[in-house]
């Protein structure tokens, strides 16, 4: 059969794939994520919905068209096909069961969503994954896998020769943990524009001086930088305190009132440099805010998740993050702005300028979640 | 670990301040991006909504034509687990559909119905095993797969086909012509005009290139096999600058009225060469999930700067990183030219273009090249593409200024 074929047309299969990959559909993969926090599993199996009807036949009535009432038909008998080929263990086989059974799109095509749940016998170091899903039938099949054992990411592109995954949850990884909180805490303080608008409010002034009801340059760097460590230092002592003490749900607040606390302190902060009121004792300004500020960043950590097993190391993770990120800040624009200082462009344009500017974005920010809290009230 | 989704109240003037942290997070988030689902999973309401359409329905003459080969394959590996010939067939019918559907996922099929006969000397499962390494760029492992058929079978015809299509492809004309010659001792003229014509087009000979081609059309009424020496003939003259034969040439092969993939890809760069991105547009219409025709649809509409340029740029963004992520290199051609023309980074072109040229030495791979070369001012990542200009004597007059030009 094969050598009746002619060369042209060997030739001409040849350059269609080598020169145009021209891939209707990418090749078949499945999306696998799973948290293991101890001994407890929760995860999300996406597999697309071709790949189950060519395992297992999901077009009941024949017409080529998947409708959601066929696939929820073989809702059992999908997650029992697609849990026979994952296996998780830790400390022995962990149970594993699909609680929900939902669909979603993917770039090439609609793709089951299997919520998955499980125990595992103990919380021992090491952990096995072992994936064989459509293997024995697509070989080019893979599953891209996103794993965080007690918090502690891997990601996988598992085949049918790379289909076993050893994880050890040991020293490495707390340290590679410790890590990934870091660059969140790092990360939050910069996008965190709330945070950041209010900590400059306070910095703006340090390079000046309120003499006789006008503003001059400091004399000296030395007392703007006194000046600076400060009001970061009572910062950081403040919102580290409250960031713990959130995290830790010792104390829990509503996120509404936070935010909108912080809006207000951004709000304060910059009036403050306008109308001063604060003068000397600025720290004290950024101590007491910084309570407030230390909640707002707790929820960013309630979303994260936060290991039980890893729990203090990770705080204190994200909290030096949140203080890196606040020395690059400080970093950046103390050398700057006492450079400027005595310059109109810095006491007027960024100092008076800036200052009404960050009043202005906090007011919004002040109206639009106090009007969120009535939205949610109504 | 997730990007931060709580929600920042956002407003221009914050959002300028702070543009280079915004930048770090955004790329970050795009580095976790293939790792996301695309939207939100949701439970549907309604039984009757249609989810997926499926490539073909059971009773589709296709479909019954596989369930057929497939069963001669469960029945075979009760009753002759040791006979692989309806493996071969039925993988031999997944790799049709692979190419003329341009879906991968027939070539993985292909592959698992194959894996029983791993240990195999068969010459008939070594070409299909060769076939379908060729089609994961595994070119050193088909060539491979292909002389141990020969040694079984010397007389064994498309394995000498197959070898010297690989050998074009790896730009190895002296070995390319010796399957030719070996073709011809085997008294098979038509498979030795097209090997030929390909190998003296490809290595500065164009014209007697051509005539060999227009010999093996002459010769052929198969359609399927006159569409491709059309279309081989319509690039050679394209090569030589003769446009208006080059013309001629495609539009009687897509006279044929067979959709073909590659006549279509090489159509389009053709006009596209021509400035005349309009016609791109209209002759690639509905043919967007096919990833090389929809990077030429994207072209000519950036071209002609039509709105759906930026969705179809979007979509091939989406699907170079879904192969990424799996790590697939079969689409590095493509991507390489996306990076330079359509995504403006003419750096990440060239890295691609240059692992790109490792594998595949085909006048196009050596264009792009040349092209991300020349952008990047990396006169010295070119230098294999200039090497095989100065070697093979390649007569392309475009190709020859673009070697000049990224030389110095």
């Amino acid at each position: 059969m094969m050598r009746r074929r002619t060369f042209l047309h060997l030739l001409l299969l040849l350059c269609a794939w080598t020169t145009l990959p021209a891939m209707a559909h990418k090749a078949s993969d499945s999306y696998l994520v799973l948290q293991v926090n101890g001994r407890e599993v929760a995860g999300q199996w996406d597999v697309a919905l071709r790949d189950i009807d060519f395992a297992i036949g999901l077009d009941a009535n024949g017409d080529g068209d998947i409708t959601w009432g066929e696939v929820k038909a073989r809702n059992a008998d999908i997650a029992a096909w697609a849990l026979g080929r994952l296996k998780l263990e830790r400390g022995g086989d962990c149970s594993l069961r699909a609680t929900e059974l939902l669909v979603d799109d993917h770039t090439d095509g609609a793709y089951a969503v299997l919520r998955l749940a499980g125990t595992c016998p103990s919380d021992a170091p090491m952990l096995a994954l072992s994936y064989r899903l459509l293997f024995d039938i697509d070989q080019l099949h893979r599953g891209l896998l996103r794993l965080a054992v007690d918090g502690v990411s891997h990601t996988s592109v598992l085949g049918p020769d790379s289909g076993v995954l050893n994880v050890k949850a040991g020293e490495t990884s707390r340290r590679a943990q410790f890590g990934q909180y870091l660059v969140e805490g790092v990360f939050h303080i910069w996008i965190g524009f709330d945070h950041v608008l209010f900590l400059l409010s306070l910095l703006l002034p340090a390079v000046l001086v309120h003499e006789s009801r006008r503003w001059t340059g400091v004399r000296s760097f030395r007392t703007a930088l006194t000046e600076v460590l400060w009001v970061v230092t009572a910062f950081t002592v403040a919102h580290s305190i409250t960031l713990s003490i959130a995290a830790l749900q010792i104390v829990e607040l509503p996120s509404r009132l936070v935010e909108s606390a912080i809006a207000a302190s951004v709000a304060l902060a910059a009036a403050n440099n306008l109308w001063p009121v604060v003068e000397r004792r600025r720290w004290l300004v950024a101590f007491g805010f910084g309570l407030i500020h230390g909640f707002g960043f707790a929820s960013v950590l309630t979303e994260l998740g936060l290991p039980k097993d890893a729990l203090v190391l990770s705080l204190l993770g994200f909290n030096v993050g949140v203080e890196v990120g606040q020395l690059v800040i400080v970093a950046c624009f103390l050398p700057a702005a006492y450079l400027l200082r005595n310059t109109p462009l810095y006491r007027k344009g960024v100092f008076v300028g800036g200052s009404i500017l960050t009043l202005l974005v906090a007011l919004v920010w002040l109206a639009e979640r106090v009007f969120n809290l009535r939205l949610i009230g109504a | 670990m997730t990007a931060i989704h709580r929600i920042k109240p956002s407003l221009s003037a914050s959002t300028e301040i702070f543009q280079p942290a915004l930048a770090v997070f955004a790329l970050t988030a795009a580095c976790l991006a293939p790792l996301q689902p695309l939207a939100a999973p949701r439970l549907p309401t309604d039984p009757a909504e249609v989810l997926e359409r499926l490539p073909m329905r059971p009773g589709d003459a296709t479909a019954r034509e596989l369930a057929g080969l497939r069963a001669a394959v469960i029945r075979a590996a009760k009753e002759a687990p040791a006979d692989p010939l309806p493996a071969t067939r039925l993988a031999g019918r997944y790799y049709e559909l692979a190419i003329a559907r341009g879906d991968p996922r027939y070539i993985g099929y292909a592959d698992a119905v194959m894996a029983p006969f791993a240990k195999s000397r068969s010459p008939e499962v070594l070409a299909i095993r060769g076939q379908l390494r060729q089609a994961r760029h595994d070119f050193d492992g088909a060539l491979a797969d292909f002389a141990g058929a020969l040694e079984v079978d010397p007389q064994f015809a498309s394995a000498h086909a197959w070898r010297g299509a690989i050998y074009l492809v790896q730009a190895n004309y002296a070995a390319a012509r010796q399957e030719c010659d070996a073709l011809l001792k085997l008294d098979r003229a038509t498979l030795y005009g097209g090997c030929i014509g390909l190998v003296f087009a490809y290595s500065g000979q164009m014209e007697a290139g051509s005539a060999a081609l227009q010999r093996a059309l002459d010769e052929t009424r198969d359609p399927g096999n006159r569409l491709w020496l059309l279309t081989r003939l319509g690039e050679v003259a394209a090569w030589r600058g003769q446009l208006d034969e080059a013309e001629k040439h495609y539009r009687a092969a897509l006279a044929l009225g067979l959709d073909d993939g590659y006549l279509l890809a090489a159509w389009s760069d053709f006009l596209l060469d021509q400035q005349r991105p309009a016609e791109v547009v209209k002759w690639l219409a509905g043919w967007e999930t096919s990833d090389g025709l929809l990077l030429r649809l994207a072209l000519a509409e950036t071209a002609l700067k039509q709105p759906a340029a930026k969705t179809h740029v979007q979509a091939l963004a989406d699907r170079f990183a879904a192969a990424k992520v799996r790590g697939d290199t079969t689409h590095r051609a493509e991507e390489a030219r996306y990076l330079l023309h359509l995504a403006g980074d003419p750096a990440a072109a060239l890295t691609v273009a240059v692992a790109n040229y490792q594998v595949q030495r085909e006048p196009r791979d050596a264009r792009v090249l040349l092209e991300a070369s020349i952008a990047t001012k990396d006169a010295g990542a070119a230098q294999p593409a200039r090497d095989w200009l100065r070697s093979s004597g390649f007569e392309d007059a475009y190709l020859r200024r673009l070697g000049s030009a990224s030389a110095q």
